[in-house]
């Protein structure tokens, strides 16, 4: 059992020198693509929220119908389409451009929803009251609205940047160099398929796993310095 | 125009084949993730340390690696053990352990925020602590838990997309299929999004209808 293991170890220290660096380089690829469709996420998100709470009817049904249509579609689907299915008319992308862009697509519908919920859990007697003792708008936003919207908004944002990192594993699908692309192109050729994929696995959860402590120690922390107020 | 559903009708048969398969391995998982998800949470009750320590290792490793990896692992490497499996069963062991992880949580939860006064009476007025797990803190955990695993339902429903990496015969399977078949790449791939949509958008309707009477309890 344990010369069983230690032989499971050795084909790691025997091919390192092939994997390592191909390794290395593909899990650059996976951070930047986490990265670049976060803040894609980001702006079309909170640009979807505002569409939505917008008193103009066309643009709010717009970004409701947006929103719906994100979150009811497999990101793998939205990556395929883009990937692929825009070619034949005349729309081509690089596998990295259309998986930062789909994802971030894919993701922009939940974190307009989160968006959403943030800006609607602020009571407005906050900002008449901050504008009532002679705050400017921009004092009004910056020491009343945002402190408290934060609170809300940042735990489930640090869920997404997690969700996203796992995510761009399907990046690999439509070819994106990433980390599961990599490990499966030399899983193919070692025929060592148990030791890449487990290797993956443990990557993604050496980079997932801190970033699940930090948003649950937010939570906590948010949690904490939530006092109850009325009529909210 | 007749051109069109002529297309509608030779590509749409295939596809409406994977979504019965999406379908399959959906409820599947799902059944798979709760019986996993509430027997953890359960045991987790029980306060044996190295038991809930395995439980943490479980759900801590397969909520933070990507479904992708744990069903690559379940298809590719099991045969290296000497077992062989079919892509339907390996879709339904990864994506059922990784919602067993999700949903062990969620359970968890659920359990937690029913007070320890509820099992105190159950048990004070005679009821043995399985009839109260049965008829006390169960119904109550379970209309606590019923919106996230709705939502989960709806994630799983979704990601059941990526076991056509495997080969399981769903719905983006066969729009690959079509696609090398026929070439209509725009029209094959925007079928198959829809479809997802019209499976998913009720569904995400149902758990607005949950989340809205839990509301109304509260």
């Amino acid at each position: 059992m344990i010369e069983d293991f230690k032989g499971f170890l050795a084909v790691y220290s025997d091919n390192w020198h092939d994997w390592g660096p191909q390794i290395y380089e593909a899990i650059w690829v996976t951070i930047q693509l986490t990265i670049a469709s976060f803040a894609l996420a980001l702006v079309l998100g909170l640009l979807l929220a505002l569409g939505k709470l917008s008193r103009i009817r066309a643009l709010r049904a717009f970004c409701t119908a947006y929103i719906e249509v994100a979150r009811g579609i497999p990101a793998l689907a939205i990556l395929f389409l883009l990937y692929f299915g825009l070619v034949p008319l005349g729309i081509v992308f690089d596998a990295f451009t259309a998986g930062a862009i789909g994802l971030g697509m894919s993701a922009a519908g939940y974190i307009a929803e989160v968006f959403r919920a943030g800006i609607q859990a602020i009571h407005k007697g906050q900002r008449e009251a901050a504008l009532a003792v002679g705050m400017t708008p921009m004092m009004t936003f910056r020491y009343i609205i945002l402190p408290q919207a934060l609170r809300i908004i940042l735990p489930p944002m640090l869920n997404m940047v997690i969700i996203l990192l796992k995510d761009t594993s399907i990046c690999s699908l439509i070819s994106t160099d990433e980390l599961m692309l990599r490990s499966k192109d030399l899983a193919m050729m070692s025929f060592l398929p148990m030791h890449l994929f487990l290797l993956a696995g443990a990557i993604y959860f050496c980079l997932s796993w801190p970033l699940s402590l930090i948003t649950r120690k937010v939570e906590t922390m948010m949690q904490r310095g939530r006092r109850q107020t009325f009529g909210t | 125009m007749d051109a069109f559903f002529t297309k509608l009708a030779t590509l749409g048969g295939p596809l409406l084949l994977g979504a019965g398969t999406t379908v399959a391995i959906t409820i599947s998982a799902l059944v798979v993730a709760v019986v996993l998800g509430l027997a953890f949470a359960l045991i987790r009750l029980l306060g044996i340390r190295p038991l809930n320590w395995l439980i943490s290792a479980y759900v801590e490793a397969f909520r933070n690696t990507p479904v992708l990896a744990q069903v690559f692992i379940i298809y590719f490497s099991l045969p290296y053990l000497g077992v062989n499996i079919n892509p339907f069963p390996a879709a339904v062991i990864g994506l059922g352990l990784n919602g067993g992880a999700m949903l062990t949580e969620v359970f968890r939860a659920g359990l937690n925020a029913i007070h320890f006064g509820q099992r105190e009476a159950a048990l004070s007025v005679g009821m043995t602590p399985w009839m109260s797990l049965r008829y006390i803190i169960l119904p109550q955990t379970w209309r606590i838990t019923l919106p996230p695993l709705g939502n989960y339902a709806i994630a799983l429903l979704k990601d059941t997309a990526v076991v056509s990496a495997i080969a399981a015969p769903e719905i983006m399977f066969w729009a690959r299929n079509l696609v090398t078949s026929t070439f209509e790449t725009t029209f094959v791939y925007i079928l198959a999004a829809l479809l997802y949509f019209c499976l998913s958008f009720p569904l995400a309707r149902l758990v607005d209808g949950f989340e809205r009477r839990q509301r109304a309890w509260q």
